[in-house]
């Protein structure tokens, strides 16, 4: 069965029919999300207010979920929505809610030409980045080794099979760290002082 | 060079694309803004790039680690934000802001 004929006998929500293939269905999604993410995240940048640059990014991590979801990542995806979008964005904006920071003159840091060199350097990095990507992926897809003779599993349950034997040191690891990490945010936060500092 | 073929096509290389361009934003927020709760938004910003670039290899070489290292990244960045927001506040205790200069002035 081609990646083509995938739908074709549900009917329900074949858009083969008005000629609209698999490739260019995952066109569609990938530009609308990635437009998405790429303007969400330049609001967490620009905008000055900290409490909708949280907004931005909580925007930018939904649509990076649904990225995730397209390229068959669903475990990966719907973490990302629970733990990011989720429960990282609401720490983060108790915190700002905590601080009361909406008066920001100076949020971003002084000097005209720094900062130009800064944004300068930053498409740089984009240009770089592009090229090795437009003259390697050809090489690192075109490796003998990507062509399996039969497909891979790569559901959830594999995934689950893969963490649990190969890495599961790893894994208990990660808890100790979140452990520790638990223990210490508690001991940094009780330092005396209280967020109303004249305790 | 670039025709519509490369456009319509969805590869590996666009998926890279917009991981390079997320990734930069990111590294710009770290760069250009002085609060310290959106500098850490900037690296939040950073890690999900790297996490979409782990996710598309995975994708497109059929191997499983990769999905593997981003629950690993995942969790990393989630302790990651826990320190740094309680960092956070522990200096607008003391300085009533969370402008990163304050930073220099914690000695000791």
């Amino acid at each position: 069965m081609g990646p083509g004929e995938h739908h074709c006998h549900s009917g329900v929500y074949s858009l083969d029919a008005i000629g609209i293939g698999v490739d260019m269905q995952e066109a569609i999604l990938f530009y609308i999300l990635g437009s998405l993410a790429v303007v969400c995240s330049l609001g967490v940048l620009l905008s000055k207010n900290p409490v909708s640059s949280a907004l931005y990014l909580a925007l930018t991590m939904v649509g990076l979920s649904f990225v995730f979801v397209g390229l068959d990542a669903f475990f990966i995806g719907m973490v990302q929505l629970a733990v990011y979008a989720g429960a990282v964005m609401v720490l983060i904006v108790m915190v700002v809610m905590l601080f009361d920071l909406k008066k920001e003159e100076d949020s971003f840091s002084p000097g005209f030409f720094g900062n130009g060199l800064k944004v300068i350097l930053g498409g740089f990095m984009v240009g770089a980045i592009a090229s090795v990507i437009a003259y390697s992926t050809e090489m690192i897809l075109s490796a003998p080794k990507i062509t399996q003779a039969e497909p891979v599993d790569m559901s959830v349950k594999a995934l689950a099979r893969l963490l649990f034997t190969d890495y599961v040191v790893a894994f208990e690891i990660l808890g100790v760290l979140l452990l520790l990490v638990a223990i210490g945010a508690v001991a940094l936060s009780r330092i005396p002082g209280g967020t109303h500092a004249d305790d | 060079m670039l025709t519509t073929d490369a456009v319509l096509s969805v590869g590996l290389n666009h998926y890279l694309f917009l991981s390079a361009l997320l990734f930069s934003v990111g590294m710009m927020t770290v760069l250009l803004r002085r609060n310290l709760i959106v500098m850490l938004m900037g690296i939040e910003l950073m890690l999900n790039a790297v996490n979409l670039s782990f996710v598309a290899f995975s994708h497109y070489t059929q191997n499983l680690n990769g999905q593997i290292m981003v629950f690993f990244v995942m969790t990393v960045a989630a302790a990651e934000a826990g320190v740094g927001l309680a960092l956070a506040v522990n200096v607008f205790k003391k300085f009533k802001e969370i402008n990163i200069q304050q930073f220099e002035k914690l000695k000791g």
